[in-house]
């Protein structure tokens, strides 16, 4: 039985396209069966990649992102990819606390909340070609995030 | 209603979804009110918020270090359980206090010499 599924959805880079994005990837994601919480784990990982691309990736300009996720019995993987004007840092932007918009209110957790609410975060990112985003998270592995 | 403010309390009724989008939104709607008042408590009221992201954090830092300079204090109210969890993480109550319900923050209001 093959079990795998795989889906790519590409949008415009406006705000109004957050919601959207992690309401696609967690109807996607619905056939693992997750709880209530990994759902929300999941939404708010994707809402942070996308949020990023959109605010830094194309500074609010046109743009397009992607979005491919694939499904492997339990296994979900994510991956959002923009164009834009990519990360000269990456190590730098990871860090908690760290934004390069504080005069913005934005809190510099977005990196964050995806290493805390997913199982694994990679990011690949070339100046002026734009950036990767990658997350793994099993479905139904109970994990203690903090505390 | 999206907020309100009396007598130097300022409430935000949080949206359903508090990402960027939204926090933005809500933040261009209330500017003019919260520039102009004096704020000695400022309620963030997740009632009817089910999801937020590290925008939602960015907006009550930000409103936070504005009227903490003047001496306001900030409170977060009937938070979800998903939303706590974020919250949490964020480190974000070391700075703000957590209230199961209006009344609690009132009576707290009152033992710092609050009066309607």
């Amino acid at each position: 039985m093959n079990n795998t599924n795989e889906m790519i959805v590409e949008f415009k880079s406006v705000a109004m396209n957050e919601s959207f994005a992690r309401m696609v990837v967690a109807a996607f994601i619905a056939s693992t069966n997750p709880t209530l919480e990994e759902v929300s784990d999941v939404k708010t990982a994707v809402s942070e990649a996308v949020t990023n691309s959109i605010i830094h990736g194309y500074d609010s300009q046109d743009g397009r992102i992607s979005i491919l996720s694939r499904v492997e019995g339990r296994q979900v993987y994510i991956e959002i990819r923009d164009e834009g004007c990519g990360i000269p840092d990456v190590k730098k932007a990871m860090e908690p606390m760290y934004t390069t918009r504080p005069k913005e209110d934005r809190s510099g957790m977005g990196f964050s909340f995806m290493e805390a609410f997913m199982d694994r975060l990679e990011v690949e990112s070339t100046v002026g070609l734009g950036t990767v985003v990658k997350m793994w998270k099993e479905i139904g592995v109970v994990k203690h995030h903090f505390e | 209603m999206d907020y309100q403010y009396k007598n130097g309390v300022f409430i935000y009724y949080l949206p359903k979804e508090l990402d960027h989008y939204y926090a933005d939104k809500l933040k261009r709607k209330s500017e003019a009110t919260f520039a102009s008042e004096q704020i000695n408590y400022l309620i963030f009221d997740f009632s009817n918020t089910r999801f937020m992201d590290s925008s939602g954090i960015g907006l009550i830092t930000g409103r936070f270090r504005r009227i903490h300079d003047k001496g306001g204090q900030t409170f977060v109210v009937n938070v979800t359980p998903a939303i706590d969890k974020l919250l949490k993480l964020s480190g974000i109550y070391t700075i703000i206090k957590k209230k199961d319900t209006k009344e609690d923050i009132i009576k707290e209001m009152v033992k710092g010499g609050y009066y309607e």
